[in-house]
């Protein structure tokens, strides 16, 4: 009986374990007049993986892209106001992206628009083990978790996919 | 002829059934199971076949839901790199930009 207990205790934190990251918000949902909340461990991609045609270049792009991932989280939030997200929420989410594990690899902050956004990489041993991104507008609220070794240069290519205009190619030191 | 030979003629000798007997037979062998197939038997199989094609069925619809989860998933981590990239070339000029390799 205690078994199946610490098991039972052991699968309702895998999901924990399996985020690299915790994202603490929770509590904008009230707020948001969109939402769109993923979590998708290993097992449910190769799952999906399965049901991807390979015959598809999309998919097939996307069925390489996710057979080496152990996770793909992601929290977004639209809503109809400014003001509904507090920097703290960010912070409490940056300052878990720390080093030695996690290095930022690109920021962007406009002033003007009041927008930001960043990539975080998660090496270990040398390898990209994970890349977090925080984007914030003053109406949006985005934070993606890809845990695995990602391979930037395929998800970089998805944005020529899924009805998204292809990425130009950028200045040597300013690719992702 | 010997004891034994009279003994075996006698055991062996033909005899005429009781009374009845072909009768009793009879109706003790339409008291008999058939295996003839029962209608619970037809139920049942109606049964399983259904739980297993609504399992392939619920396996089907939860890879197509698993699927489109990931698609989505994906469309927006590539929406925010698209977001992210015309940031970058569109403001280097001038906004504040960090980039680290």
């Amino acid at each position: 009986m205690k078994r199946k207990a610490l098991l039972a205790v052991c699968a309702a934190a895998l999901p924990l374990v399996a985020q690299q990251f915790q994202f603490h918000l929770e509590h904008l949902a009230a707020k948001a007049s969109n939402t769109v909340d993923l979590s998708l461990n290993g097992s449910t991609l190769q799952f999906a993986a399965k049901f991807l045609d390979s015959d598809d270049p999309d998919e097939a792009k996307v069925k390489k892209l996710i057979a080496s991932l152990d996770g793909i989280y992601i929290k977004s939030f639209e809503f109809k106001s400014d003001g509904a997200y507090s920097p703290a929420d960010l912070d409490s989410i940056r300052n878990q992206l720390k080093a030695p594990e996690w290095s930022r690899i690109l920021g962007v902050k406009s002033a003007e628009d009041g927008e930001t956004a960043e990539v975080y990489l998660r090496t270990e041993n040398k390898k990209i083990s994970g890349v977090a991104i925080l984007s914030a507008a003053p109406k949006e609220l985005t934070v993606v978790n890809i845990v695995g070794p990602v391979d930037l240069d395929s998800l970089a290519e998805l944005s020529g996919h899924f009805g998204l205009p292809r990425l130009k190619e950028t200045k040597p030191g300013r690719r992702m | 002829m010997d004891w034994l030979e009279r003994e075996l003629q006698q055991a062996l000798e033909r005899k005429m059934p009781p009374d009845g007997f072909a009768a009793r037979v009879s109706a003790a062998a339409g008291k008999r199971r058939s295996f003839a197939p029962r209608w619970w038997m037809g139920a049942a199989a109606a049964v399983v076949l259904l739980l297993a094609g609504g399992s392939l069925e619920y396996r089907e619809y939860r890879g197509r839901v698993a699927k489109e989860r990931v698609l989505l998933a994906l469309r927006i981590t590539a929406g925010q790199l698209h977001y992210i990239q015309q940031r970058v070339q569109r403001e280097s000029q001038g906004a504040p930009v960090e980039v680290r390799q």
